[in-house]
């Protein structure tokens, strides 16, 4: 075809004249200076969402990002860093002695960003709201607005961590939510709420700006003039943002951080992973032999080597568990005498070899570990592909392992298929999360609790290794009916003690929560040092940051 | 006519095939989109959340025959529903708000290197043995070779990083509003140039070498060698005798290339964290998001088979021969 050809020529020639053109405004586009007008934005990547849409419901999961950070607030935030509470829209809280009633006041003078004002029937609305949407609060008989300022729950029975999911649940408006027809299915792209920066200035696919809210009552503290957010389908492109000095704050993983991060500006980078994310443990099926027996738990735990799990596996960023079971976010509740006294969660390979003899495992002639029928002990650890992390150290509990004589086999299908055999109760062992919430309550109660047991072949969303403690229900029943810290306390230690004596799970290390910043364009950054939140942005603390930061101006 | 019949019955058939492959496959993946949420989610959700989210997604529980029924139905009335891991935006929008940005990069990418692949075959056949045909096949391929996340990787890198001369990420400056002037579009072009060239760099080897083949068995032919004898000019015998004969493998992978961009560039997207279907795709199959995945692979399907409807009814014009038999 002659005419494909010449079309074909004159292409080539557009090409050339594009390319050119493209050539030249990348010449002049460049340039990396750093804004320091005072009008900065506080520029946040998202490592796991390729592109935004433009949804701003906090009642779906995958709202834009700052909706639950910086759009809407709570009645207060707890902060897992420092185990402190700051009075957020509610000022004061009481429970009746009988645990039945939580009273909040609400602050006074709080307005939407539309001019309305915050009163506690929009408490109680959202509470209705969230109930009809989503369930949960299953506790909760009633929710009632009395008057303005106050706002009365009543529990049918008593239930101690219910203040910390009451005061954390984000408040949204009656007078707008109300007008919306089907709130599950709406995208609310024009958000009302009373957090400090709701107004969406721009939004586009890959990267959107919020605004400052013009009626926000803590006007002193909106130093920034906004947040922009970057879209990324990855770490990687994350990462190399950060390493370019172009994002003010991260939060993702980024391996060999001190390297490839702080050394590049060392004066103004930094980089801080508080131990106060989930604990991350190794759990043994306790429904098939010999997982049911506590000996070859605590022998199994005590060929760990968790120095090498943490230093290696996990970069360094965190360090190895303790029998209490408990992670960082509750350093004010771990019980220094359970705490002293650990043997299983050290690393001792005599120790190890000397409890499976007297358990009934004995080390045959060849060097490999049998179990009491004279079948070779051998285990799979099952873990999710994607999680590299976790991968390797399953990798490096089956060379411990080794060396106690038991074959491990590393399984990594996909998470998807690792999570289906924990839910149904078929899987060996398996790499897991735990659950993580301002009290241990729930952490033990996920571990130890009857109540959380389901039989094998029954789905089940915590204690995938299905262990049941009576001393551990008793405990926790009485935590959950107790308001008063002195007892609570005591039960936690009674906790403790018995997951030290029945390691339900062989804890590895708590979850770092990832957060790197540089001060060059903003400062009053959270650090060990000055705990005030963590680095996330993604949790409850991030307002706290968002309010204390200030632009840096020259 | 009844060629176009025929093929278009055909083409019915594939679709019904694929649309139910469609909607059968994702099925058949453990799990459900709430617990893979979950397990996504890691330590970051709580187990009652999981009831809370099967009663926000309102999960379609009813016999798979009744699921598939209305499926079909919603294909026919072009009702996707919302997606899941993306809930509540329906699936036409977000395919929509991405397709566009597919279509830019992949067209952009497979046109250049179509055009310039097949010039160079062309000239490489013409020219046997000469510093075209010794050189680039050889380089082409060698690139080609490459793992394409590689090579994005490094001219990320080199251009972006480095040199500075390319932007590093997504398809246009962050706090620009898409708009008809000099600044955007100038904006949109410098962030396509990289993702692009490194599609080409990758693929043109196969459409260079794939034209130089079929050119050398053309070249050989009588009709060329008589239009030699009557002294044609060499660029006459070249295009419109030799290329325009030797084109026709080369316009049949054309249409099927065009039909697969809509699939998206999955790994330029990750790289250069440019928009598009490809990590859309990724996402929905990982979450088990079944209305979104099933919206994309529709979107796949139709492109493909409307693109082959098309190649077919433009091969009729090329080529004499088909209408004849």
């Amino acid at each position: 075809m002659p005419h494909s050809i010449r079309k074909s020529r004159s292409a080539v020639a557009l090409t050339a004249v594009l390319a050119g053109a493209v050539l030249l405004a990348g010449c002049t586009g460049g340039g990396n200076a750093i804004d320091t007008s005072g009008d900065q934005l506080l520029t946040i990547p998202r490592e796991d969402m390729g592109t935004f849409s433009r949804n701003f419901n906090p009642f779906t999961p995958n709202a834009a990002p700052m909706t639950q950070q910086a759009i809407y607030e709570s009645m207060f935030v707890y902060n897992p860093a420092d185990g402190g509470t700051t009075p957020w829209l509610a000022t004061d809280w009481v429970a009746s002695d009988d645990g039945l009633e939580l009273t909040f006041t609400m602050r006074d003078g709080v307005l939407w960003s539309d001019g309305e004002p915050m009163l506690a029937g929009d408490v109680a609305y959202t509470f209705m709201l969230q109930k009809e949407l989503l369930g949960g609060f299953d506790y909760l008989d009633s929710v009632e607005a009395d008057g303005d300022q106050t706002v009365r729950f009543v529990l049918n029975r008593p239930y101690s961590p219910a203040l910390y999911e009451i005061g954390q649940q984000i408040i949204v408006p009656q007078h707008i939510w109300e007008e919306i027809d089907d709130p599950a299915k709406d995208t609310n792209g024009t958000p009302v709420g009373t957090g400090p920066y709701t107004e969406v200035t721009s939004f586009q696919s890959q990267s959107f700006d919020l605004g400052k809210n013009p009626n926000y009552w803590q006007p002193d503290k909106q130093k920034i003039a906004g947040i922009r957010m970057l879209a990324f389908a990855g770490n990687d492109g994350a990462n190399l943002a950060a390493v370019n000095g172009e994002v003010d704050w991260a939060y993702q993983f980024m391996p060999d951080i001190e390297k490839s991060f702080v050394a590049k500006d060392p004066e103004h980078r930094q980089f801080w992973f508080p131990s106060t994310g989930s604990m991350i443990n190794w759990q043994l099926n306790t429904t098939k032999a010999p997982f049911d027996d506590v000996n070859v738990r605590k022998a199994l735990s005590m060929a760990v080597d968790r120095e090498q799990v943490t230093d290696i596996a996990m970069n360094g960023y965190t360090a190895p568990a303790d029998c209490t079971g408990l992670s960082g976010a509750y350093t004010t509740w771990t019980d220094a005498d359970t705490a002293a006294s650990c043997d299983w969660t050290k690393h001792d390979v005599d120790a190890a070899n000397a409890l499976f003899d007297t358990a009934g495992y004995p080390l045959g002639a060849d060097g490999t570990r049998t179990l009491p029928d004279g079948s070779p002990f051998t285990l799979d650890i099952s873990v999710g592909s994607a999680s590299s992390d976790w991968l390797s150290a399953a990798t490096i509990i089956s060379q411990n392992l080794a060396e106690v004589g038991i074959t491990a086999t590393v399984d990594s299908p996909d998470w998807p298929t690792v999570v289906a055999s924990y839910e149904d109760g078929s899987f060996d062992t398996g790499i897991v999360w735990s659950n993580n919430a301002p009290t241990p309550y729930q952490f033990f109660r996920g571990v130890m609790s009857s109540e959380t047991v389901k039989p094998v072949g029954e789905k089940t969303f915590e204690n995938y290794h299905r262990f049941a403690s009576p001393e551990a229900d008793a405990l926790l029943a009485t935590f959950a009916a107790s308001s008063d810290e002195a007892a609570q306390t005591e039960a936690v230690n009674g906790l403790q003690a018995e997951f030290d004596a029945e390691a339900p799970v062989i804890p590895l290390f708590a979850g770092p929560e990832w957060g790197m910043f540089t001060d060059t364009r903003f400062t009053g950054w959270p650090t060990a040092s000055d705990p005030y939140a963590t680095l996330s942005t993604k949790s409850p603390t991030t307002v706290l940051v968002l309010t204390s930061l200030e632009p840096v101006t020259k | 006519m009844r060629f176009i019949v025929r093929r278009l019955a055909f083409y019915l058939l594939a679709f019904w095939v694929s649309i139910t492959l469609n909607f059968l496959l994702p099925r058949f993946m453990p799990g459900d989109p709430v617990t893979r949420m979950f397990a996504q989610a890691a330590n970051k959700m709580q187990p009652h959340q999981i009831e809370q989210l099967r009663q926000l997604f309102g999960l379609d529980e009813r016999p798979i025959w009744q699921q598939y029924l209305s499926y079909v139905q919603n294909i026919f009335t072009g009702q996707m529903g919302v997606s899941i891991s993306r809930f509540p935006t329906p699936v036409s929008e977000v395919i929509g708000s991405q397709i566009g940005w597919t279509l830019l990069l992949g067209g952009t990418a497979l046109v250049i290197a179509v055009v310039i692949g097949n010039l160079l075959g062309i000239l490489a056949a013409w020219r046997r043995g000469g510093v075209l045909d010794s050189v680039f096949p050889p380089i082409l391929v060698f690139v080609g070779s490459f793992p394409y996340f590689w090579l994005a990787m490094a001219a990320l890198y080199l251009f972006g990083v480095v040199l500075g001369w390319f932007p590093i990420r997504h398809a246009f400056d962050a706090g620009m509003t898409p708009e008809l002037s000099w600044t955007f579009l100038s904006s949109i072009a410098t962030h396509l140039f990289l993702p692009a060239l490194t599609i080409v760099l990758v693929s043109i080897g196969g459409w260079m070498l794939g034209m130089r083949n079929t050119m050398i068995a053309t070249t050989a032919e009588d009709y060329i060698l008589m239009a030699e004898a009557k002294g044609l000019t060499n660029n006459r015998i070249m295009f419109r005798y030799a290329a325009r004969n030797a084109m026709l493998p080369s316009v049949t992978a054309f249409g099927m290339s065009f039909g697969f961009i809509v699939g998206g560039a999955l790994l330029t997207e990750v790289v250069f964290a440019y928009p598009g279907v490809g990590y859309q795709l990724l996402a929905a199959v990982q979450g088990l998001d079944y209305p979104l995945m099933q919206g994309i692979f529709l979107t796949i399907t139709a492109a493909v088979l409307v693109a082959n409807f098309l190649v077919d009814i433009v091969y009729v014009r090329l080529d004499p021969r088909v209408r004849v038999s």
